[in-house]
This record gives structure tokens, sequence and C-alpha cells, in this order.
């Protein structure tokens, strides 16, 4: 029965963002025009240098990568520091806090509605469209389904680095500010907008003991490599299982030293 | 002498979008839609002079918010025609709202983050204001509430009873001809709404502002308004003096009486003594809804005091609430 | 009641902003937090284009400098939108809550009234950012120096500024008619990032689409040519003042359509 209630709140989430078809064309109008612009310049890009492959990249694993990552951004943006910030401002959130659910819990699986249109509005078309327009770049095999693997894994500590993010706005009022700050270090770090493929040697070794690279990094690594070393995967894999670990103990940690902050300022 | 507010047959309709229930439905929903066209306001007339204090009453959606949009010129009529100040709202939006002040409950309007002060000057500047109606009004003001220590205030700071004052001062600085007022006591307490109430009064005196105001607290329209206008569903059910409502129903009042043993039995006994009023009984009391053009409480009063003793008494006068509530329920007859 | 010209307006705006400065002072914290938050998306972005131009050292014929200064340019051109126009981004909740209403009951022009309730300090900092690459990339390039230069780019830039004024003032307005417009105005924001690239990347349907319905490249590209490339400067170039003050017209005119039909449901 305790899952029960979960999947309702899935379900609340799915109804409520199907009232707005018109942001769901947008959504996917926009990833498409991501997609034109990415693969033109990456084009011009890859034409200028003489090049086919750059840091073991080719031109259309670039493509495949960065528009996917996009896609996976959308798809995994769930505005959580912005919730948390206002319900903490205006003092709303003491409503969330007395449902008989953990507050991180509640708010997890009242989004995970939107996970489920967003992975049939935008992911699954922008998959698809990558495949035709790469012509079958997209290997599809076993690593189909360690992908699955990681991007969940991949949703997970995503959400525990927002939440944690958005317990910061306890201390300040400054929502916008904390906000971009993330956003801006989770892209770059994770190598959402430029493959860490492309990263000078030191960063990349650098990057590669934060947690932010097994948000977008892994899941997209392992897609691409059509034949992969079961070693290999193991080895992301289990990197992003700690990072899973790590990041949920320490968002729990904050929030539950911060909590007290909450009963003075709130109301 | 010429209405301020002169409507004639205005009748507002919307497009409402019906929608199917369950996930099954949300996905229709996408593809296929299904209108329903809602009268919001439905051939309504009425014509306000200048200084009135007119009450505007209704349950909630029927119709109060929508004409007040046509009034203020952010809604257009889909038929019939409205005048304000001789002009058509709509068309000369910002013509008219120079002549009109807006207060929505708890939208305040003015500026979140400044004092007070500075947000009536820039109102100063924003509706031309000269400065010696600037220092007239703020002399008004003076005299009529203690403003002094909210003028340096922010509005995000003030309480909301401060915040609608503040709010009803900032609509009046302007010396419009007309002020909207809608619920500008929801929420407040006991102290505050009275003395919100004496500062629209005496604004309304001062000036001879035409005041509209929407409230669903008869202690506001009691207080204030000598007319009332009811609506339910987009119609007018009423139109008129706020004594002549209450004339409209007979002047009624409730005798309340408690005596010893059945009350059932006892108020079947009276109801054949007295089959001219309605006589009901409850766990404590026997009530008798006696209508004073026919004979007096203190007649009936004794007549039921010669068959029995009674122990306890009370009379109730039928509230302006009570009417209007008789109206929604049953219309006027 | 006295003609309410242009005059008005500035010495009212002047107002308002004075007043709105002072009230943000009494935000120092999340002043503060807020311009980190701008410098790190600022130095983000550099860092990607860094790390882009590592791995290859030109991009259809535009070298790193040249890229640098488009860049530069497109911040600068960007600023105004982000300084004066940021309440944009608030539309969609005052339309949705109903609270748009109280900005419909004033004398004066309802778009101005709306704009001018929110300046934006941080842009500020984004601008510094602008001008000093174009500046640095400016020297670098060896363009020269005249005063006819200094106006051209002045001219150039405050018109150019007008395109992005207007694609996020006409995204804000989709608001008047969509539920949920966010979708639509973060991606007329994402179109930013674009407009840095040169337009010549692009296959020629594309090149018109942006330059015509989506006129990114107004907003960087056509401008820049004339200082960058004074020997081939396209009739496009020369036009894109025009361009500019026609498109904000057309957004502006947008916008006022869809506040006039605003029937402040919500409430």
């Amino acid at each position: 029965m305790k899952l029960k209630k979960y999947i309702s709140l899935t379900r609340a989430g799915i109804l409520e963002s199907l009232q707005f078809r018109l942001s769901m064309l947008v959504l996917c109008a926009g990833n498409l025009l991501y997609l034109i612009v990415i693969y033109f310049l990456w084009k011009a890009i890859y034409a200028s240098s003489g090049q086919d492959s750059v840091n073991g990249m080719t031109f259309h694993d670039t493509l495949i990568y960065l528009v996917l990552a996009t896609s996976l951004f959308n798809f995994m943006e769930m505005y959580t520091v912005w919730q948390m910030g206002r319900g903490i401002q205006s003092g709303s959130i003491v409503l969330e806090l007395l449902k008989p659910m953990q507050y991180k819990t509640y708010m997890f699986w009242s989004y995970s509605g939107n996970f489920v249109v967003n992975f049939f509005t935008t992911f699954l078309p922008t998959f698809i469209v990558v495949c035709i327009v790469t012509k079958g770049a997209v290997p599809l095999g076993m690593n189909l389904l360690y992908f699955v693997i990681a991007v969940v894994m991949a949703v997970i500590i995503n959400y525990n680095i927002d939440f944690f993010v958005g317990t910061i706005c306890m201390y300040t009022e400054s929502i916008w500010g904390i906000n971009i700050m993330k956003q801006v270090i989770v892209l770059l770090l994770s190598g959402a907008t430029i493959p860490i493929a492309f990263f000078p040697e030191t960063i990349r070794r650098i990057v590669y003991y934060l947690p932010f690279q097994s948000i977008y990094n892994a899941p997209l690594t392992i897609l691409l490599n059509g034949d992969p070393d079961i070693k290999d995967v193991a080895v992301t894999l289990g990197t992003q299982l700690i990072w899973v670990v790590v990041t949920m103990v320490i968002s729990k940690l904050f929030w539950k030293i911060s909590l007290p902050q909450i009963t003075v300022n709130g109301g | 002498m010429a209405p301020v507010i002169d409507i004639k047959n205005i009748t507002k309709e919307f497009k409402v979008l019906n929608r199917r229930e369950g996930l099954a439905g949300s996905i229709k929903d996408l593809f296929s839609r299904d209108y329903k066209i809602v009268k919001a306001v439905d051939n309504i007339t009425m014509s306000i002079g200048q200084g009135e204090i007119v009450g505007y009453l209704g349950p909630n959606g029927a119709g109060k918010s929508t004409t007040i949009k046509m009034m203020t010129g952010v809604l257009e009529p889909t038929s019939g025609e409205i005048l304000v100040n001789g002009k058509l709202p709509y068309r000369n939006r910002s013509k008219n709202a120079q002549n009109i002040g807006v207060v929505f409950g708890q939208r305040s309007q003015l500026w979140w983050a400044l004092p007070l002060v500075e947000s009536f000057k820039l109102l100063k500047d924003i509706y031309q204001i000269s400065d010696e109606q600037y220092d007239g009004m703020m002399k008004l003001y003076q005299s009529l509430v203690d403003i002094e220590p909210l003028l340096h205030k922010p509005v995000r700071q003030m309480s909301l009873g401060q915040r609608t004052l503040s709010d009803i001062l900032a609509a009046f600085l302007h010396d419009p001809k007309i002020v909207f007022l809608d619920e500008p006591t929801i929420g407040l307490d006991v102290s505050m709404k009275a003395k919100i109430r004496t500062l629209i009064h005496a604004l309304n005196k001062e000036k001879n502002t035409t005041v509209i105001l929407t409230t669903h607290d008869m202690g506001d329209v009691d207080a204030l308004c000598r007319r009332i206008v009811i609506i339910d569903k987009g119609r007018m059910l009423y139109d008129n003096d706020i004594s002549h409502l209450k004339g409209f129903f007979g002047s009624y009042r409730t005798l309340k009486i408690r005596v010893d043993g059945d009350l059932s039995k006892e108020s079947a006994v009276i109801a054949k003594e007295f089959p001219e009023f309605k006589v009901s009984a409850d766990d404590e009391w026997i009530s008798l809804l006696v209508d004073e053009e026919k004979s007096t409480i203190m007649d009936v009063f004794t007549g039921l005091q010669k068959k029995r003793r009674i122990s306890d008494m009370q009379l109730e006068e039928i509230s302006t609430e009570d009417v209007i509530r008789k109206i929604y329920e049953e219309g006027v007859k | 009641m006295k003609r309410k010209g242009l005059l008005f307006y500035i010495k009212l705006y002047c107002k308002i902003l004075s007043q709105d400065l002072k009230s943000k002072m009494s935000y120092r914290a999340d002043f503060i937090i807020s311009t980190i938050g701008m410098i790190f998306t600022n130095i983000a972005g550099f860092v990607s284009f860094w790390i882009m131009f590592r791995n290859f050292s030109s991009i259809n014929g535009w070298g790193y400098h040249e890229m640098l200064f488009l860049y530069g340019f497109s911040l600068v051109s960007l600023t105004p939108a982000q300084c004066f126009f940021d309440n944009n981004w608030s539309l969609r909740n005052y339309v949705y809550t109903g609270d748009f209403i109280k900005y419909c009951f004033r004398p004066i022009n309802l778009f101005f009234y709306y704009q001018s309730e929110v300046f934006d300090v941080k842009g500020l900092g984004q601008l510094a950012f602008g001008l000093g690459t174009v500046i640095y990339s400016w020297i670098k390039l060896g363009l020269g120096f005249t005063p006819l230069m200094v106006l051209k780019m002045t001219v150039f830039l405050l018109t150019a500024s007008l395109v992005m004024i207007a694609l996020q003032t006409a995204a804000a307005a989709t608001c008047f008619w969509i539920n949920n417009s966010f979708y639509v105005l973060d991606l007329a924001y994402k179109f930013r990032d674009y407009a840095k690239y040169p337009i010549t990347i692009f296959s020629p349907v594309f090149r018109t689409i942006f330059t015509f319905i989506i006129p990114i490249a107004f907003i960087s590209y056509y401008p820049s040519l004339v200082i960058l490339r004074p020997d081939e400067v396209p009739l496009l170039s020369w036009l894109s003042p025009v361009f500019g003050i026609a498109f904000f017209y057309i957004a502006y005119r947008i916008w006022m359509f869809g506040a006039l039909k605003y029937n402040g449901t919500g409430s």
C-alpha cells in the first residue's frame, strides 16, 4: 500500500502537466531548434578543423552527446530550488511539512509525473530524431539497458544536489542567485554544455572526482559506446551509485540541521 | 444631474473549457476541446449618481467582479452600453483611469518595496496631481487617520490592515470621481474594519466621491451604504434603498420563548392560537415569526403569557444578512 | 489633464528607478549573491568558449578574436533587455494569479508602467564583462580607433539590443494566450546563447529563419560586421537599426494587444 500513494502523486503530476498542451509543443519545438543550431555549429566546427575525430569524438558523437544532454536536462530540470525557495519565503512550506510523508520524498514524487510526460514529449522524440539524423550512429544494444539504469541514478543525484541547494534558501532570500550558481556549475562540470572529452587533461581529471559528471557525462558515454566493456560500465555505474548514496546522506543531513530555521522564520 | 455611471443592458459572455475527467480524458483534451458559453453578466441596467455609496452584493461567482472590470474599462461588454463619466471606459481606458480609483481586496497596487510616502509621490507624478492638491489631500488624511507612522514604512512590512488602509488612501489621492472598493475589509479584525469604514465614509462626505463597494460583510453594508444592488448568476435581483429592502419583506421580528414541558407539543398548540404566524420549535426555543404590521410583539407576548408560564424569552431582528440570504435563496417575489 | 509626452515618461522612469535602487540597497545580501551568480554565469560562458577554441582554432573562417568580439558584442547588446525588461519574467505569474489587473488602472502607458517596476542591477555585471571583451578583442584585432567607429558602435549596439528586447517581450506576451508560457520565455532566453555565432554557419533556409523570423542574427552578427569587417558589409548590416526598431515595435504591439484583451480571470 505504501507504493500506492507515490503512484497517485505521479498520476496527479501527469494530469497536471497534460493541461498545458501548448507548452509541450513549445518544449518540443525548442528542442528541435536547439538540435538545428547544434548541428550546424558543430558541422562548421568539424569542417573547419579538417579532422574526422577530435579527442576521440566524431561529429556524430558530439552531436548525439550534446543534443541528448540538453533533452536530459529538460527531462531532469525540476525547479526544486525555486519551489523550495518560494515555499520557504512565503511560509507555505509548512503545509507541505505536515503531509504524512517526508518532505524530500513528497517533493520528488509529486514531480515524478513530469518525468513520465517529459520522457514521451521531449526525450523520446529527440532520441528518434537524433537516430534518424545521424543515420544509425546511435548503437542500439545492451548499452540502452545500462543507459536507462544510469539515467535513473543521474536523476537521483541531480535531485539530491537540487535539494541540497534548495535548503540553502533557508539562509538567504536570493533564490535566483543561488539557483543560477548551481545551474552554471552543474551544467559546465557535468559535461552538459561541452563534452568532458574536450576539457584539458588536468581539469578533466579533477572533474572525474566530482559528482556532477555522473549526471550527464556518465549516462551519455555509456550510450555512445556500442560495444561496452562490462568492466568499464561497472566502474561508471559503481561511481554513480557511490554518489547516489553520498549526495543522499549529505542532503538529508543538511536538511535536518537546517529545519529548525523554518520554525523561526516561517509563518 | 447626469449620472456618473450609466449602464444599459450590459451582458458579458465567456468561453469556458469543458474539461474531461481522468487520465484518458486529459489525453483526449489534448486533441479536441469542447467549449461552452457562460453569461457572467446578463442584461444589467443601472445608473449611479455623484456622491452615492452603492453596496454591490452577490454570492461568489455572481458576476460582481466582471461588472466592476467593465466599469473600469478592463473588460469590454459583449453587448449593451456602459458610460462612465460620459465616456466608454473600454475605449478610453487611460482617460477613464484618471477619474477612478480602485482597491482590489488583498492585491496591493502600491510599490511593494517602497515606503508609503514614496508610492504617494510616484502616484502624484503619474496622475499629475498639483502640489496644492497633494498637500491638501495629505492634510485631510492626517486629520482622518494617524498616517504618520505608516508613511515611512515599506508596504511589504505592513500588516494587512495597514496595507488596505494605505491602498484606500492611494485610491483617493488623485481625487477621482469614482472609487471602486472590492472587498476592502476582507480578512481584517473588528477594530480595523471599523476604522476603514469610518475612513471611507469620511472621504465620501468630504470629497463627494462615488463609491462602489463589493463585499460579503453585512457590517460594511449597514455602516456605509444607503443603496444596494444585488446580483446572482449574472442577473440583477434588487436595486434600491437598503431600508426599502427590509420593508419589502415586511417588518418581521422573531420572538423566541422557553416554556416547561414538551416544546414540540406546546408549539403545535401555539400554532393553533396564532394561525397567522409561522411557529417552529427546536431543543430549546419555540420561535414565532411575527409580522408587526398585523399585531405588535407585545400583544403576541401578552397573549402567550396568559395561557402558560414563560421561563425565558428573546427577541431577534431580521438582519440585512438574513434578508439577502432570503433573496439569494428565493429571489424577490 | 496635461499631455503625457516622452519627457514625462523619462522623468517618471528616473524617479521610479532611483526609488527602486534605494530599496534594493536594503537587500544587500541578495544583491551580492545575485551579482556573484551573474559573474559565475559569465565566467562559465568564457570557460566554455575557451575550451572550444582550445580544440578548434577557427569556425567557418572566423578566428578566435573575431569570435570573441561577436561574443562580447552579444553580451553588451543583451544588457538592456536584462536590466530594463526583467519584469517580463514575472508576467506569467501576474497573469496566472490575476494580479496583473492591478496594472490596468493607471492613466499611463501600460507597457511602460509594467516594465518600469523592475530594474535589474545585476545586468550591469554582464555589461562590464561584455565591454571588457569587446575592447580586448578590438585591440587584439587592431581595428583602429576613430570617433566615427565609436558612434557606429553605439548606434548599432543600441539597435541590436532592441532585437533581444523584442524577442523577450514577444515571448513573455504569449502568456496572455497560453497558460504555461514559461517554456516560451525560457526558449527565447536560450536564443541569446546562439546569438553569438556567425549566421554563415547555417544553411540558407535557417539563415532566413534566424534573420527574419527569429531574428537572432541581428543581436550580434549583422551589426558587428560594420566594425569587424568594414570592407564587406552586407546591406542587412546597414539595415539592422531599421530591423531593430521594427522588431521592437511589432513585439510592443503584440504585448499591448495581449494586455488589452486580458480579462482579469484568475481572481
